[in-house]
């Protein structure tokens, strides 16, 4: 049963951070609806969060499909989860993404998956104040149920929305600074920022698995900065 | 003549005309599959506060057996927990409402029935005052004891505070004599209470139900929200804060009482309670169950289904354990209320209320084909199985691809069911029949004259009509033959079986008789592809 659960995913041994992180393994996935056969070598569980209709299950789908679901609101049931494989310098890393619903009544449920994930997708709706109001909450339930070392990324979605616009950029930005956490704007219609807030959680799994003890810590909040573009213009 | 219905009831001790009616025996019940026997949705059961709630924990009594395999302790099998009850059981005869500050309420309510009588000149227009608004047939509201909105199926609750206000007003004034408010007729309105501990259920409807058959369906809309939440949830709120905005909790969810309540105006298997199965060959069906119980030999895994098109193909059950007719329905607006399923494997917490209102079950849902038709379901007690049980469906699925079985399934779904021609039988127009024992019914695809939607609404009037009649407190009948203007009906309910018959309006009783004495032999040679005598277990 454990070689199971090794197949898909984590095994409780290769924890990201874990202080004695195996090696990168290289694995046949099992061929599935989702995804075709593909080889990886490192596995990274990332949980979407934020309230009902902020658009995570929009973000997801314009990440792996490239497209945009227009049109009526989906709404998911529970948790959804699905793989994508992408390469970082040259390492394959599977994303293993759990998408899950907004609604309170499933908070309980969506709890006893923060614990394994390695990193959190925060959002919120740059069109919706509640939803931004809400993010403080949403901090504290990860503090009190991810791990320490969990890559927190705020993201503030639906930028492509200038006319209903409530939430500021700058908003966003002094919030995730007051929590020390990565933050930029995505709009899962026009795409931007989508991949990089991806990109950069597998990024920080590499450099968790490969850094040498001397060479400088990987800093997502830094690498985001560095490479996110700003919204504003393009609408 | 054609105004007037010309009934003829057959008590079942009298005589006349009977003798073509041979019962025929009860299907011969290999290996006792007497476990499988649902009772009876009773509508007097109804009308008790206890008949929703079972709280029979068995969630815990499968993760504790987990504990001790095997330890074969004498178990209760259903030890219901009494609800607190805040209504008094009524006595049988209906609540006669005369009293004056009733009929003043009443009058309030009726205002906001006619649009004529308009209560506010001076409000914009809200959607709850249009004429489009107050002529729908059938309403559903929800409200807390404290007299909150918690749902309507149409229109916004926030407008209707007033209007549920006088609701809550209506149920606590009956209370107060210690009574309970069960129905109220005015004009062509029905207007039927469900109290609940917690909840209130009105449905407002002008539609050809009885008011029993309003309550079996509120007692769905309960179930559906306990299935969401669980009662322990719903009751520890309520017990915190009495005023406690229950939308909050049921944000999303109000898809799946949408859902819920326009499948009961179409489909006749709630009002039955019993499923449809997707016809198979019974090979085909075993040779799928088998996969199922080969590939998930999982601890801890209480059901597996299959589901197609609102269909049951196959279940799989925990020995012991029983799947309600009431709880699958639950189930299948699931399946039918969600896109989200369509994308990705899902893991989300369902409760079954007949199983255990207590606790939630952890459903494993996909997918088993690209056009999104099979729909796999694994219900497990076990938080954490998320990964095994999606190694479970992927080698499921392998399999069932392996033998052909996933190709059975959608051909069986294009060739859409079957027709009433293939019973063979003139002047027959449609029929359902329902197995008692297995909870499962059947019936042909629907054809000319019932195309339109009007005339669809039409037949499952007439067939509510025909149960009602049938099932009726004051009077049961077992059989009945009843002439209408445009069709002539027949229900029969035996011990084994209950059919409903649409014939054409010119069909004499003789031939009407002989026409389902053959189509119960119809029904019996093709039964092993239409229904599923016995759920394997793992």
């Amino acid at each position: 049963m454990g070689k199971d659960r090794m197949q898909n995913g984590y095994g409780s041994g290769s924890e990201p951070g874990s202080p004695n992180g195996h090696h990168p393994f290289r694995e046949h996935k099992q061929a599935s609806r989702q995804s075709s056969t593909e080889l990886f070598d490192l596995a990274s569980k990332v949980m979407l969060i934020g309230d009902s209709g902020v658009g995570k299950t929009c973000l997801l789908v314009r990440f792996k499909d490239g497209a945009f679901l227009s049109g009526s609101f989906i709404s998911t049931v529970g948790i959804d989860f699905r793989n994508k494989v992408v390469d970082v310098d040259g390492t394959k890393v599977k994303l293993q993404i759990w998408d899950t619903a907004g609604q309170e009544r499933f908070r309980s449920v969506t709890h006893a998956y923060y614990r394994d994930a390695h990193a959190l997708l925060l959002l919120y709706d740059v069109t919706n104040k509640a939803s931004f109001d809400n993010i403080r909450a949403w901090l504290g339930e990860i503090n009190e149920y991810a791990q320490e070392d969990v890559v927190i990324m705020l993201l503030g979605n639906k930028s492509d929305s200038t006319a209903d616009r409530v939430i500021r950029t700058e908003d966003g930005e002094k919030l995730a600074k007051e929590y020390s956490v990565a933050f930029m704007e995505t709009s899962a219609k026009t795409g931007m920022n989508v991949d990089l807030a991806f990109m950069a959680v597998a990024r920080d799994l590499k450099m968790k698995k490969t850094r040498k003890p001397t060479e400088p810590k990987f800093n997502v909040a830094d690498y985001v900065n560095q490479e996110k573009k700003t919204g504003g213009c393009c609408s | 003549m054609a105004e007037r219905k010309k009934e003829a009831d057959h008590l079942p001790t009298s005589e006349s005309d009977q003798d073509d009616f041979i019962e025929p025996d009860p299907p011969v019940v290999t290996n006792q599959a007497v476990a499988d026997t649902f009772v009876n949705i009773d509508y007097e059961d109804l009308v008790n506060p206890d008949y929703d709630s079972h709280p029979s924990g068995y969630i815990h009594e499968i993760v504790r057996q987990g504990s001790h395999d095997d330890d074969d302790e004498p178990r209760v099998a259903v030890s219901s927990v009494s609800d607190v009850s805040t209504g008094e059981e009524s006595s049988e005869d209906h609540t006669e409402i005369s009293t004056k500050e009733i009929s003043q309420a009443l009058d309030e309510v009726s205002k906001l029935q006619h649009p004529e009588v308009s209560l506010e000149d001076e409000e914009e227009i809200d959607e709850v005052d249009t004429q489009e608004w107050r002529q729908r047939k059938k309403h559903v509201f929800i409200l807390s004891q404290a007299g909150k909105p918690v749902y309507t199926r149409f229109g916004n609750e926030d407008k209707l505070v007033t209007v549920m206000g006088v609701m809550s007003a209506l149920v606590s004034f009956v209370q107060d004599s210690k009574d309970l408010v069960r129905f109220m007729v005015a004009g062509d309105h029905k207007f039927v209470f469900l109290v609940r501990e917690h909840l209130i259920l009105v449905c407002v409807s002008h539609g050809a139900e009885s008011s029993q058959q309003i309550l079996l369906h509120l007692s769905y809309v309960y179930n559906q929200i306990l299935s969401v939440l669980t009662f322990s949830t719903l009751h520890r709120i309520f017990k915190q804060r009495r005023n406690y905005d229950l939308r909050r909790l049921l944000t999303g969810a109000e898809k799946f009482l949408d859902n819920l309540l326009n499948m009961m105006d179409t489909e006749p298997g709630m009002l039955l309670g019993a499923v449809r199965c997707l016809p198979l060959d019974s090979q085909v069906r075993d040779n799928i169950a088998q996969t199922i119980v080969q590939n998930a030999k999982v601890k801890d895994l209480v059901f597996a289904l299959i589901l197609a098109n609102n269909q049951l193909v196959t279940l799989v059950r925990m020995k012991k354990y029983f799947l309600h007719p009431m709880d699958l329905h639950l189930i299948i607006n699931l399946v039918n209320a969600s896109e989200s399923f369509k994308a990705a494997e899902s893991w989300t917490p369902i409760c079954l209320p007949k199983f255990d209102s207590s606790g939630f079950l952890q459903a494993h849902i996909s997918y088993l084909d690209d056009r999104c038709e099979t729909c796999l379901l694994l219900l497990s007690v076990d938080r954490e199985s998320f990964f095994i049980l999606s190694e479970c469906r992927n080698k499921i699925k392998e399999r069932l691809v392996k033998y052909n079985a996933l190709k059975a399934i959608s051909d069986s779904l294009m060739k859409t069911s079957y027709s009433i021609q293939q019973c063979g039988i003139s002047d027959l127009r449609h029929f359902l029949y329902k197995s008692r024992h297995m909870a499962q019914f059947t019936s042909p695809e629907l054809e000319a004259p019932y195309l339109s939607e009007t005339e669809q609404e039409r037949l499952c009037g007439l067939y509510f009509y025909l149960h009602h009649r049938i099932h009726t407190s004051a009077r049961p009948l077992k059989i009945l033959y009843t002439v209408g203007p445009h069709e002539t009906l027949l229900g029969w309910v035996t011990q084994s079986f209950e059919l409903y018959a649409v014939f054409g309006p010119l069909v004499t009783k003789v031939a009407a008789i002989q026409a389902i004495n053959k189509l119960l032999r119809w029904v019996k040679r093709e039964e092993d592809r239409l229904f599923i005598p016995n759920h394997v277990t793992f």
